[in-house]
């Protein structure tokens, strides 16, 4: 039996056969492929996020970043203490160490609450270290940096001290404020 | 000292208005009955302490006689004496930062947890001390 050997014509020869300098298939493939990894690494990539505790005080939403705030203690009883400016209600034990405690319905321009126990918010941001009495909390959640709003110019009345941004929460603005303006308040 | 090397504080402890406090005993020179006299160099305790506005009853009104190093007569008037106790200062709590400033002011320096309760550590001879340049303070300014 005779054997069929194909051969390809000369000039087909060199149009099948890529030149040195032209890509190969496999390498305009996986160029693709190595592409749409890219691309879908991107889309994959979260978005910086941070922690919020909003907070009710007054009636009025407010929020503090996270990572400011150590731990919410309820219902802790504060003792009073002589001599103390108002907006220093007094001291708490807090499993055998003692701290103080700021009202900050006071920086707010809110209604005092007056309650001798209450919610407290233990801040902790670098040497300063308070509980904050508020109401209640409201929620803790993770929102994108790209969403924390500089706080409008406008705005007016005692909360601007301490403001530091603005975020949306179930479709309300809430004012996210600084533990690191609040001290530089009470330092004065 | 005791035999773990600590030192001992003897303290008086006292309430006033709800507020629990204590003394170091070497500060005070003598305990009576109060009989209602008035005298100036009788002071209430609430008053030397700042408490503002607010109510303060007293129940079983006493007067302490404080020692004082250069003999000036200083004596405070504080209600229901509850126990004196000797303390380990190891376990005395200086005030938080911001409040500290403000209690020193008025003579408070420390305090001690003593079965729950707060008790706020105050020192008669700083209140004195805090006296005597608000007195010269303003005898300068007339």
């Amino acid at each position: 039996m005779a054997a069929i050997f194909y051969i390809p014509p000369e000039h087909n020869r060199g149009e099948s056969m890529a030149s040195s300098d032209e890509q190969l298939k496999s390498e305009l493939i996986l160029d693709e492929l190595k592409r749409r990894q890219r691309a879908k690494e991107i889309v994959d990539v979260e978005e910086e996020k941070v922690k919020v505790v909003i907070f009710v005080c007054g009636g009025n939403r407010y929020a503090f970043y996270g990572a400011d705030i150590r731990e919410i203690l309820p219902s802790c009883e504060i003792s009073w203490v002589p001599c103390l400016p108002g907006y220093l209600p007094g001291l708490i034990n807090i499993r055998g160490d003692i701290e103080s405690v700021i009202d900050i319905s006071h920086f707010l321009g809110e209604e005092a609450s007056g309650h001798k126990t209450c919610l407290i918010a233990m801040a902790v941001k670098g040497d300063f270290h308070s509980g904050i009495m508020i109401d209640s909390i409201e929620d803790v959640v993770d929102i994108p940096l790209s969403t924390v709003k500089p706080p409008l110019a406008t705005l007016n009345g005692a909360v601007r001290d301490l403001v530091i941004g603005e975020i949306e929460h179930l479709g309300r603005t809430i004012a996210l404020l600084d533990i690191g303006k609040l001290a530089g308040l009470i330092a004065l | 000292m005791n035999d773990l090397g600590e030192t001992g504080l003897n303290l008086l402890l006292f309430s006033v208005g709800e507020v629990h406090f204590g003394i170091d005993s070497e500060q005070v020179a003598g305990i009576n009955a109060f009989q209602g006299e008035d005298a100036g160099d009788l002071f209430w305790f609430h008053n030397e302490m700042g408490f503002g506005d607010a109510t303060v009853t007293y129940l079983l009104p006493t007067v302490v006689t404080i020692r004082c190093p250069d003999e000036q007569p200083y004596r405070v008037i504080i209600d229901l004496m509850e126990d004196i106790r000797e303390i380990a200062t190891d376990s005395i709590l200086p005030f938080p930062p911001l409040l500290e400033p403000f209690a020193l002011r008025k003579g408070m320096w420390g305090v001690l947890l003593v079965e729950g309760k707060m008790v706020l550590l105050v020192d008669f001879m700083r209140i004195l001390r805090e006296k005597t340049a608000v007195s010269a303070r303003h005898g300068g300014d007339e």
